[in-house]
């Protein structure tokens, strides 16, 4: 298992320095002058000239690359050229928002889609399963951009339940988890849906299995049956999708967050992106590959973990 | 300048909507048993800037988002006064007066001073602020605002004379009354190393800086060492949110007490406004135009530039576009303002008649042009009017769409052909002009536009004193603009902001707010 875990972060590694290398190479390749958005209207060529020597500009691509990958190993991501303060705080400071935001989202929707697609799979063709069917579908169906603005309009704007914007006070957890609620239930809904039908899936598989069957020729309890030996198989599909769902969750942050004008990752790469600020555009870009590198590595690994056969397979 | 702006307000609700609100709520309520977020109340002032803070030292601030938490917490020699015409009022100056044209002498309030244990402000301190603006070495962005200085004379603890290297005139509605007017601690900013970024190390305004939120929110709250009329209140919040509706929603949920808001939303809050809420319309100093580029052999026909100037309705382009909330320009100078135009000379509704007449004697046929534009709806929608209007005298237009960092480097594109552009401005006529001038094209003199009198009208006109002079200088360099067939001046915009109606905004006549001056009603 150790040599497996080794080998999955070694492919971790080489799959993030090409995807850093890939965004690097295509951020400066998109027409665009960061010098004038930076620095305005108001910029002497001195102060062009300046700023584009201290952002590093003014070398060739390759070195750049090079000099990003080398700070980088250092812990030095550069500085933002606005406000002079240093990338890593600024990310650090952007990404406890982004990963509270899509744990929370996760969190619910794979308790909730793993409760709905266990009773749906038990219950096979009853009432029960053919609404849960209906209702994940219908879930599925609806974006988290929709989910977003009719959950402020309702809850927000017309009830006056939940927050419209921010993420609460610092410090304050309770008002912090507060202000998560409308966010993670626009980014979490369709997941409960998707998950809901792939455990539903994959139990129906499992539940048919010859071991489930000598399971119930013994007289073993059916929850026993259901949640102690179908469920861990049934969950291995469930786990890499959310893995790889990551990716999905932060494109879905960067959306939420701009509706609830909450602070985040993805609102970061959005601004900087559209202003150039190259340096922050590195950092936040290197942080979000690190988390869907991160995340789907450990979802191979619980997969290993919970079914030897895989890393018997890689 | 006249009042101009109009206010929509709604009172609070009569005693029967009372009722049914209070019913309709306390029965949500206690079937639910969730509790209720209230409009944002007690003495904390919930506000929104449109973007959040770059930089919080004077020197490299950008624009109103910084110097609205500025204008609070640093004081100025003098400082604009809120009301509906451009004027200025004294700050931290108990006196101040043009000796001369280039000489100002000014002293100051003994009673201001710095937070942090950083001591009275002196005149010093005043030197120290405008004159490491122009200093090479620091590089500030906002030199230009501060050009015409030559240095600060202290002749006292709290007297001194700002020298001129010649007459300046924007002195008086940008330099003071602006960013680069305000007044740092040297003792505090030469500790920092000269420079700070967006932690301010000592206030002396009315409110100081409490917290800043990136991305989400600063907070300021009130100063207790200042002597001045006391802070309306116990925090001021200002959320940085960038997207106008999201504000909207924010206000709607009760979350903020004062925004700008789209001009899309103007009718639909006339006829809908929250209760408590004032909706009040601004004139803005922005200006948008249609630039044609000079340089570009396509449109180097003077006849078919004037064609394309006749052709465009800009009434449609306001009721399409700006749904009817915002009004024609005339020019670059917005109303309001020495230099402004009453009448633009290519008029403001389309001429077809002639401008199908301008197109004949053009002999030019099968045109066809692109408009770059940036990518905003209200830009989109006003390209495609532009679009259908020349579609009318034969000229084909496609309309290519560009984010903010590729539109903005344009300038330099010599291929360009037709821009819709807009432009910030500050209240002088000086820092219109001064983007069209020879030296600036292709930087942002997109349409290239070159002309020696409208380059002397700049230079000359910065240094007029009498009024009545520069005012017509500025008027005759909108005329050459017009004349040379380069530009199409669409309109100002406008600025309406919503707000509570237990709060008193105060606001600059183009709507943007002075929150040192708010008070609770």
């Amino acid at each position: 298992m150790i040599g497996y875990i080794f080998k999955r972060l070694g492919l971790a590694a080489i799959i993030t320095v090409l995807a850093v290398t890939l965004l690097f190479l295509i951020i400066h390749m998109i027409p665009g002058d960061p010098i004038t958005t930076m620095l305005g209207p108001r910029a002497t060529p001195e102060l062009r000239a300046a700023l584009e020597e201290r952002m590093g500009l003014d070398k060739p691509l390759p070195i750049q690359i090079v000099l990003f990958f080398t700070n980088m190993l250092r812990g030095d991501l550069g500085t933002d050229v606005f406000s002079g303060r240093a990338v890593t705080a600024i990310v650090f400071g952007q990404l406890p928002y982004t990963l509270a935001l899509i744990f929370v989202s996760i969190t619910w929707a794979a308790i909730l889609g793993i409760t709905l697609g266990c009773y749906s799979a038990v219950n096979r063709n009853s009432l029960g399963d053919r609404l849960a069917g209906i209702l994940s579908v219908s879930v599925i169906a609806v974006p988290a951009f929709v989910v977003s603005l009719y959950s402020l309009l309702l809850f927000a704007v017309k009830l006056k339940w939940f927050p419209a914007i921010g993420a609460g006070e610092p410090g304050n957890l309770p008002d912090q988890f507060w202000h998560l609620v409308l966010p993670s239930l626009a980014i979490g809904l369709s997941w409960v849906g998707y998950i809901a039908r792939l455990v539903r899936a994959s139990m129906l598989e499992v539940l048919g299995e010859g071991h489930i069957r000598t399971a119930r020729a013994f007289g073993l309890p059916k929850s026993w049956i259901t949640y102690k030996y179908a469920l861990r198989l049934a969950i291995l599909p469930t786990v890499t999708v959310i893995g790889v769902g990551m990716g999905f969750l932060l494109s879905a942050a960067v959306f939420t967050e701009i509706v609830f004008s909450r602070p985040g990752l993805g609102k970061l790469v959005i601004d900087s992106i559209t202003t150039r600020n190259y340096p922050v555009v590195m950092g936040s870009v290197l942080f979000s590959t690190l988390i869907f590198v991160a995340s789907t590595t450990l979802a191979d690994i619980i997969n290993a973990l919970l079914d030897p056969r895989t890393r018997k397979g890689s | 300048m006249k009042k101009n702006n109009i206010e929509w307000t709604k009172t609070g609700i009569d005693r029967r909507h009372f009722l049914k609100g209070a019913s309709t709520v306390a029965l949500s309520t206690a079937a639910v048993g969730m509790p209720q977020f209230a409009n944002a109340a007690g003495n904390v002032l919930k506000t929104r800037s449109y973007a959040d803070i770059r930089s919080m030292d004077p020197a490299f601030s950008q624009g109103v988002v910084d110097e609205e938490i500025q204008g609070a917490i640093y004081n100025k020699l003098i400082q604009f006064k809120p009301g509906s015409e451009w004027g200025w009022q004294l700050d931290a100056a108990a006196s101040i007066e043009q000796v001369d044209d280039t000489h100002i002498n000014f002293a100051l309030r003994d009673d201001m001073g710095f937070t942090n244990g950083f001591g009275a402000m002196t005149a010093e301190d005043v030197k120290y602020s405008f004159e490491r603006i122009i200093d090479e070495k620091l590089e500030s962005t906002n030199k230009p605002d501060m050009s015409a200085l030559d240095h600060v004379e202290v002749t006292g603890e709290r007297t001194g004379t700002i020298v001129l290297k010649n007459a300046f005139q924007p002195l008086w509605s940008i330099t003071l009354p602006y960013i680069t007017g305000n007044i740092i601690s040297k003792k505090a900013f030469e500790q920092a190393g000269g420079k700070i970024e967006t932690k301010p190390v000592a206030s002396s305004g009315p409110y100081m800086h409490k917290s800043w939120e990136p991305k989400q929110k600063t907070t300021l709250v009130p100063n207790p060492d200042w002597k001045g009329e006391a802070a309306a209140f116990d925090e001021i919040q200002i959320f940085h949110i960038d997207d106008e509706k999201a504000a909207e929603i924010a206000y709607e949920a009760g979350q903020l007490d004062f925004t700008r808001v789209s001009l899309g939303s103007v009718e639909r809050l006339k006829a809908n406004l929250p209760a408590n809420s004032t909706l009040a319309e601004f004139p803005s100093l922005f200006y948008v135009w249609v630039g044609m580029n000079l340089d570009n052999p396509k449109l180097k026909n003077i006849k078919l530039r004037q064609a394309i100037q006749a052709a465009i309705d800009v009434p449609s382009i306001m009721a399409a576009s700006y749904f009817g909330a915002a009004e024609p320009s005339t020019g670059i100078i917005a109303p309001g303002l020495s230099g402004h135009r009453d009448q633009s000379l290519t008029g403001i509704e389309a001429n077809l008649e002639k401008a199908k007449k301008l197109m004949a004697e053009s002999g030019e046929s099968n045109v066809s042009l692109k408009i770059s534009v940036l990518n905003k709806s209200v830009n989109v929608t006003t390209a495609q009017i532009i679009q259908a209007n020349l579609a009318a005298i034969g000229v084909t237009v496609e309309v290519d769409l560009h984010e903010g960092a590729t539109f903005w480097g344009l300038g330099e594109d010599k291929t360009l052909e037709l821009v819709l552009n807009r432009y910030s401005m500050t209240p002088d006529p000086y820092y219109a002009t001064s983007w069209f001038i020879t030296e600036q094209a292709g930087v942002w003199n997109w349409e290239r536009f070159a002309n020696a009198e409208f380059d002397k009208i700049h230079k000359d006109a910065q240094s007029e004193s009498d009024l009545v002079k520069r005012d017509a200088m500025y008027q005759r360099a909108q005329d050459l603009m017009e004349e040379s067939g380069a530009y199409k001046f669409i309109t100002h915009e406008a600025t309406p902001n919503v707000y509570r109606n237990t709060i008193v905004p105060a606001l600059r006549p183009d709507g943007m707010p002075l929150y040192r001056y708010f008070k609770k009603d």
